[in-house]
């Protein structure tokens, strides 16, 4: 087996430079890959959900009388602002990350709507 | 036959590794760095996961004669020489990689695909070293590479690396890099301070879109196939790094996400810590080179965090205030201490400032960065022989 020389200044600084586009190069790529992936995911998804509310009417009629309290809420799209009321971010954060360890379920899988001291 | 009781105690202390040791002062030292380590671990608590049996595995190979880390003239391997062929194999980091895709949730890059970019410019560490350790230190190419990849701040990345290119200097490289990982609470903010203007210090970023499951599940599979598709050398780490969290986002494969991010990434990393520290031998790690690559690495560390705060730097003036350029340094990997140091240090401008899920997005991209310039010093080295 041979041996590994040092390089010259020229060579050296060709192969760092080179070294460095290749890996902006290659993760400015999966930046595409990825928004291409959440595209299609969005449109395929988003379309599942069109899809549900027009096989909506095949389900029965007389709902119960128990989800009143549900629908008095509007039921606009909720726009990802968490609502603090008597309560300072530093506990809002500290809740949270509380509720997404004890449920093991990630913080960016819950959606906090309204933190309330009560 | 005369037997003596002297005799014999004079036998067994002559033949003892006391009298080695007045014989090779040497490994005098080697015990003491290994009491210096011990005490950092467990002391200071840094990395102490796997500086301890680092620590540990120093000090077995170094008390002489127990033969643990040597292969004896009859050719028997000690038992930490056996460890050690999971990293002259190349096994152990790749499966640490799993265990770290099990443990790490891709979500905030997934929310936010401009954290690659700072991911990707907390590498420039690596190549400037590179190019330091070849023209200031006259290291030759294959070493010159491994000690760059100490600022991508990434144990199992610059084993592999190092265990290709240039083995001997293992445990130089793989201490340097752990002990740099442990130290960046330290390094990491006068570098961040000194590159950023207050204000932008005390930005709060938006809250992050919702990932949906399907994205997650896509993400790893598109990576793993898209990154080893180009550059194939990357595959142990990246197809490991995916897979592991392919098992945590499926659903379907708990417990391989369990065993993967618990049992098996402690196993290894006794396993690991063990061998790199038996390979710290006082012949090929008391020299000249261990000191230089220790120097290095840490120039590599400190510009690898001077580029991802630069680069955030520029994002934030691009998207007009929106990002905070302290996530930039979190690109250097070290998941997740760097994200942590990124939220510490956002928090002292602006005490009401959550930056730790801004951070996780470029503290992801820069293990995908530092895996990249792995695979690209793995392809090209070898044909500079």
């Amino acid at each position: 087996m041979g041996e590994y020389s040092v390089l010259g200044v020229g060579e050296s600084l060709l192969i760092a430079l080179s070294g460095f586009l290749i890996v902006f190069c290659m993760l400015l790529f999966l930046i595409l890959v990825i928004k291409l992936i959440s595209a299609v995911v969005v449109k395929i998804e988003g379309t599942g959900k069109q899809a549900a509310p027009a096989a909506a009417p095949a389900a029965p009629a007389s709902a119960p009388a128990a989800p009143a309290k549900a629908e008095e809420k509007p039921s606009k799209p909720w726009d990802g602002k968490l609502q603090l009321i008597d309560c300072d971010e530093e506990t809002a954060a500290c809740i949270m990350a509380i509720i997404s360890d004890e449920t093991d379920i990630p913080l960016d899988e819950l959606q906090f709507r309204r933190i309330a001291a009560l | 036959m005369n037997f003596s009781i002297s005799a014999v105690i004079g036998q067994i202390l002559g033949s003892s590794g006391y009298a080695s040791l007045l014989q090779e002062p040497k490994t005098i030292i080697m015990i003491l760095v290994a009491f210096l380590l011990l005490y950092m671990g467990i002391g200071k608590k840094f990395e102490p996961l796997l500086l301890v049996p680092i620590a540990f595995g120093i000090l077995l190979a170094n008390l002489p004669g127990s033969g643990i880390a040597v292969i004896s003239e009859e050719g028997h391997r000690g038992l930490l020489k056996i460890f050690a062929l999971g990293i002259e194999n190349e096994v152990y980091p790749p499966l640490i990689f799993m265990g770290v895709g099990a443990m790490t949730d891709f979500g905030p890059l997934i929310a936010r695909p401009s954290s690659l970019i700072l991911g990707a410019a907390a590498q420039f560490g690596i190549f400037t070293a590179f190019l330091g350790s070849m023209l200031l230190c006259g290291f030759p190419v294959n070493v010159a590479a491994s000690i760059g990849i100490i600022g991508g701040a990434d144990g199992p990345t610059a084993i592999l690396v190092t265990s290709r290119l240039a083995a001997e200097y293992l445990p130089a490289i793989s201490i340097a890099a752990y002990s740099y990982m442990a130290l960046i609470p330290m390094i990491q903010p006068p570098i961040m301070k000194a590159f950023t203007r207050k204000k932008d210090r005390a930005i709060k970023m938006e809250q992050l879109r919702p990932v949906s499951k399907t994205e997650k599940i896509i993400f790893p599979i598109a990576v793993a196939t898209v990154v080893i598709l180009l550059l194939p050398d990357t595959a142990p780490l990246i197809g490991m790094l995916m897979l592991g969290n392919l098992f945590k986002e499926s659903g379907v494969t708990d417990r391989l996400s369990d065993t993967a991010q618990n049992a098996l990434c402690n196993v290894l990393s006794i396993l690991l810590g063990l061998s790199v520290g038996s390979m710290a031998v006082a012949e090929t790690f008391l020299t000249i080179q261990t000191i230089m690559i220790i120097a290095m690495g840490l120039i590599a560390f400190c510009l690898s965090t001077f580029g991802g705060v630069i680069f955030g730097d520029i994002m934030c003036w691009l998207t007009k205030g929106k990002i905070n350029p302290l996530i930039g340094s979190a690109g250097v990997s070290a998941v997740p201490m760097a994200a942590r140091v990124s939220q510490q240090v956002g928090q002292k401008e602006n005490p009401s400032n959550f930056l730790l899920m801004h951070a996780m997005g470029p503290n992801v991209a820069g293990v995908i960065g530092s895996a990249v310039a792995a695979g690209f010093f793995l392809t090209l080295v070898p044909m500079l022989l």
